[in-house]
């Protein structure tokens, strides 16, 4: 219930504020919230699995974040940034999809 | 569905998990979660992750919202937007250009057209004053010839027409019958056709020319008028700065002449 109230908290945060980015992290951040989705999309499924490890979570939520983030980086480097960072969505894409039928399956047994 | 699930809370055997939560399903460890709100530190460290996934999804949405999409956009994108846009630029430069000629190809031509339409009209005007299908208008001179014994012939008028063509008239018409290049006198003294018209005294000439040479060219010695008075005829010439020639006649195609101009 708590994570659920932090989300909404920051949603609403986000949209009072209306914090500028650094132009540095501009082009990171939709990808990084795209990685951050499917992390807790996988958290999701892994509580209603039964094995939802706080510790597990929050890595993998880092380093979903700063692999998606270094990725883009990278390919940006290589002057393939927007194929990279289509790629990086696409497969986040995916496993959230995987993941939310996962979800799918406990909550409405179907 | 259930097959699936099993193995899966195997797998977790890892997690310190009670006996007891091995036995609840998904659905009833959600509404677990939620409901009553219990401050654990998974439920804190949770909350603190999705709150900054909540920041930086609305950053993101209300960034995408806000400007163009040229915001979150990448150097390469942009270069290559701005050269996209460079080149429509030029393209819809060059289109400007070929229609700007265009438009003033179509504005010479009109106004070509125009001029030609307008000489056409001029020259129109000038034939028909020859060809006495129009009025005319302009100074010149009238000649009236007195007849009261009958005795002027035809020939006379002639004359008198062909001395008054010789000093420059430019328009002529005797009584009410236009003279243009095919008109003929016939008939006798006191009962003369022009073009087969019958015309009777007094004959009134009106000749549009230059008044000048006109009068002289009618009044030589051995002229026109002399011979008519030798004829016991009168003939008076007037000058006046406004001759209205209207007598016309009808255009006529000609049958075999075809103007061997193209």
């Amino acid at each position: 219930m708590i994570a659920v109230l932090g989300l909404v908290v920051g949603v609403v945060v986000g949209l009072l504020v209306r914090p500028e980015v650094p132009a540095v992290v501009e082009p990171y951040l939709p990808i990084a919230v795209v990685a951050a989705l499917d992390a807790v999309f996988g958290g999701l499924r892994a509580m209603l699995d039964g094995i939802f490890v706080d510790k597990v979570f929050v890595v993998s939520f880092l380093s979903n974040v700063v692999v998606a983030a270094l990725i883009v980086f990278l390919g940006d480097k290589l002057g393939v940034g927007a194929q990279l960072s289509t790629g990086v969505v696409v497969v986040f894409g995916i496993r959230i999809f995987s993941n939310a039928a996962a979800i799918r399956r406990h909550v409405f047994r179907a | 569905m259930n097959g699936g699930e099993t193995p899966r809370n195997e797998d977790g055997t890892n997690t310190p998990s009670e006996p007891e939560r091995q036995q609840l399903t998904g659905r009833q460890r959600l509404a677990a979660g939620l409901w009553p709100p219990r401050v654990t530190r998974a439920q804190l460290i949770v909350a603190v992750l999705l709150f900054v996934l909540g920041l930086g999804l609305a950053i993101q949405v209300t960034s995408n919202n806000d400007d163009s999409a040229l915001r979150g956009a990448r150097q390469e994108d942009l270069v290559r937007i701005l050269d996209e846009l460079d080149n429509r630029t030029q393209r819809l430069e060059d289109e400007k250009q070929r229609l700007d000629a265009q438009r003033t190809e179509l504005e010479t031509s009109s106004d070509q057209a125009e001029e030609a339409r307008k000489q056409t009209r001029e020259k129109e005007q000038q034939l028909g004053i020859l060809a006495g299908t129009v009025a005319a208008q302009g100074p010149g001179i009238t000649l009236t010839i007195n007849d009261p014994s009958g005795t002027v012939e035809p020939d006379m008028l002639l004359d008198a027409i062909q001395e008054l063509r010789a000093a420059g008239a430019e328009a002529i018409q005797v009584n009410d019958v236009r003279v243009v290049a095919d008109t003929y006198f016939s008939g006798t003294g006191g009962d003369v056709q022009v073009d087969g018209k019958a015309v009777t005294a007094p004959y009134v000439f009106k000749v549009i020319g230059k008044p000048q040479d006109l009068e002289p060219a009618l009044n030589i010695p051995g002229g026109v008028v002399q011979t008519l008075e030798k004829e016991q005829a009168t003939a008076t010439v007037t000058r006046a700065e406004k001759i209205i020639v209207d007598a016309l006649r009808p255009a006529k195609r000609p049958d075999y002449a075809r103007s061997s101009a193209q």
